[in-house]
């Protein structure tokens, strides 16, 4: 699904990932941990293709094709999705107007045809009810006065939407209590595929716990530093990440 | 003396004050983004002729006289050439135009269908509307883009008691025309005058309100949008003054700048001795679209009275980068995203308009100008 080999990338001049490799396997879930400052965010957004964000060495491969010279709407409409740590409020543009013109936007550059705005709607409320991501969060301008909580359950709700076929989940669980996170979890897990990847990206190992891993690799100083199976997230609970830390970088 | 007679005497008045005065320019503290002097001479504003309206379907109740009729009844002579402070151009708009119209709504009055007043050609023109207590009425002023080298109108509006009167103005794209509307508006007790300006862009365009809200509880709410590409200059210059007790005052304006282009918005408030428990808020934001265009918004705050509650905000800014990313990352191509947080960063100001038919009319020339708004330049 996707291959990232010797990824080197600089934000505002400063070197961030100093050689990444890792291979995603198609189907599996795929977590990223690591201590603060080790990259976790600038490697989501050098996925997802967010300006300022420059690689200087190394390729991502991503279903034979270089992600690296998509446009940004580009590797969405290709079935790239990155679920944020912090969605970013909009005024003025409502979360069900945004819902529709996103979806569409993704189903015109793949050559699909649009949805009318009955269909979407129907589409939009089915896999809204789960999520418990309420009518009135439609209506209203998009993330502007959400909960962190309601925040995430809209990133789920996008992704069960769209379909992706390699999802991002950036600190999914940061800023949620145990009630909130069991919720987006169970949303997760329900969009868990055998033709879907999912990169999760956390601090902690306790998101962990409820949407399990196929693998989980370590990051710090830039680049991955340990690979393993899901038991490697219980390590890390137990030792924190101060030896890895030391890992000359 | 007959009310002709009174007429020509009033129009020599306006005629040897225009004279004295003669174009505004920018050492004139309120026209200074806009010197119009630099680009036109008082013979030209003489000789530019008179302007056209047009009003398809008068709505019944509504009383109309043609300012070409040199015999004009009471309710026009107390008022033409006597509503507001006699700005330069508003007495040269009084001085050369030979015609006009006249409106009334009489007391008691509500008239619900909009009143359609389409203002065409070069020159200068006048109009006038009285509302008489308790008459309500809404009236849109779309101008065509056939200005010649230059439209001047003078506007005058009396709102009497309770009175209530929405006005919408749309502004086409005009590249080559000067164009400069002056509205006096004079809002009695509880009077409530709405309004919203839609500016697309001149050589140079002012568009300037003075409202006066003379009686205790007498509301203005002023929004607007301008979106401009190219060369284009809008310049929206509104003064209210609150100099009774009570009344309030709103002003919401976006601008939305690009190319070489450049918005002003001035917006100044004078609160009056015992205009005491007035409220005044202010907000006016400009979007620029490209490294060349330009955004001058400048509040003014004179306070004579006390307990009093005035508030002001101005920003200037691009578009939001991390908007930008998030929505093309759910995969809306660039250009519509931009687009998306354009109209999202317009709407509140369009949806002050209030009225379906007006809001979606509005829309429709917003769309219509984005493209020059949004197009590249070096």
């Amino acid at each position: 699904m996707l291959e990232i080999k010797d990824l080197h990338a600089t934000v505002g001049g400063k070197t961030i990932l100093k050689g990444l490799s890792l291979k995603v396997e198609t189907g599996q879930v795929h977590a990223i941990m690591g201590p603060n400052g080790s990259g976790k965010s600038t490697l989501s957004y050098v996925l997802a293709g967010r300006d300022g964000y420059e690689v200087t060495q190394g390729s991502v491969i991503y279903n034979g094709e270089d992600l690296l010279k998509m446009k940004t709407e580009e590797r969405a409409a290709k079935g790239i999705f990155l679920a944020m740590q912090y969605p970013v409020e909009i005024p003025g543009v409502t979360t069900m107007t945004f819902l529709k013109s996103a979806l569409n936007a993704q189903r015109r550059t793949r050559g699909e045809s649009e949805y009318d705005a009955m269909s979407i709607l129907k589409l939009v409320r089915a896999k809204a009810k789960a999520l418990q991501v309420t009518e009135d969060m439609l209506k209203r301008a998009l993330n502007v006065g959400f909960s962190g909580g309601e925040k995430k359950r809209l990133e789920i709700l996008q992704m069960s939407l769209f379909e992706p076929k390699m999802a991002i989940l950036d600190e999914t669980d940061s800023g949620l209590d145990i009630d909130a996170l069991k919720l987006v979890a169970e949303g997760v897990n329900a969009l868990r595929s055998p033709d879907r990847s999912m990169l999760v990206i956390t601090h902690y190992q306790r998101l962990l716990d409820y949407i399990v891993p196929d693998r989980i690799s370590v990051l710090a100083h830039g680049k991955i530093v340990k690979e393993g199976g899901k038991e490697l997230a219980l390590e890390l609970e137990e030792k924190g990440y101060a030896d890895i830390e030391k890992v000359p970088a | 003396m007959t009310a002709a007679a009174q007429r020509e005497a009033r129009r020599t008045e306006a005629l040897d004050s225009f004279r004295v005065r003669g174009m505004p320019h920018r050492r004139f503290e309120h026209w200074r983004y806009s010197d119009l002097r630099a680009v036109l001479d008082a013979g030209q504003v003489a000789q530019a002729g008179t302007a056209k309206w047009q009003i398809d379907k008068l709505p019944d109740g509504v009383e109309l006289f043609d300012l070409a009729t040199p015999e004009a009844p009471d309710w026009v002579m107390q008022k033409l050439g006597n509503v507001g402070n006699r700005r330069t151009m508003v007495e040269a708009s009084l001085a050369f135009a030979e015609g006009g119209v006249a409106l009334r709504v009489p007391a008691g009055r509500k008239i619900a269908e909009p009143i359609k007043l389409q203002i065409a050609g070069q020159g200068n023109l006048r109009w006038l509307i009285v509302l008489e207590k308790g008459a309500s009425a809404r009236i849109f002023e779309p101008h065509t883009a056939d200005a010649g080298i230059l439209r001047n109108v003078g506007v005058e509006i009396s709102m009497a008691e309770g009175s209530e009167l929405q006005h919408v103005r749309c502004a086409p794209f005009m590249p080559r025309s000067f164009a400069v509307e002056l509205i006096a508006v004079e809002a009695a007790k509880d009077a409530k005058y709405r309004a919203h300006f839609a500016n697309f862009g001149s050589r140079l365009s002012r568009t300037e309100l003075h409202i006066v809200l003379g009686g205790e509880g007498a509301e203005a709410h002023l929004s607007g949008v301008t979106v401009l590409g190219h060369d284009g200059h809008s310049d929206v210059t509104t003064h209210i003054e609150h100099a009774a007790a009570k009344t309030s005052s709103t002003q919401l304006f976006k601008h939305v700048a690009g190319g070489k282009s450049r918005a002003v918005y001035q917006g100044k408030i004078t609160v009056r001795e015992g205009a005491v428990g007035s409220d005044s808020r202010q907000t006016a934001r400009a979007l620029l679209m490209s490294p060349r265009a330009e955004a001058d918004l400048k509040p003014e705050l004179i306070i004579f009275a006390d307990d009093v509650k005035c508030a002001h905000g101005a920003t200037v800014g691009d578009l939001d980068a991390e908007s930008l990313f998030y929505l093309r990352s759910r995969g809306l191509p660039e250009k519509e995203a931009r687009q998306l947080l354009i109209n999202a960063f317009l709407g509140e100001a369009v949806a002050a308009i209030g009225d379906d038919a007006l809001i979606e009319t509005i829309w429709h020339d917003i769309e219509a100008a984005l493209p020059r708004a949004m197009e590249s330049v070096k």
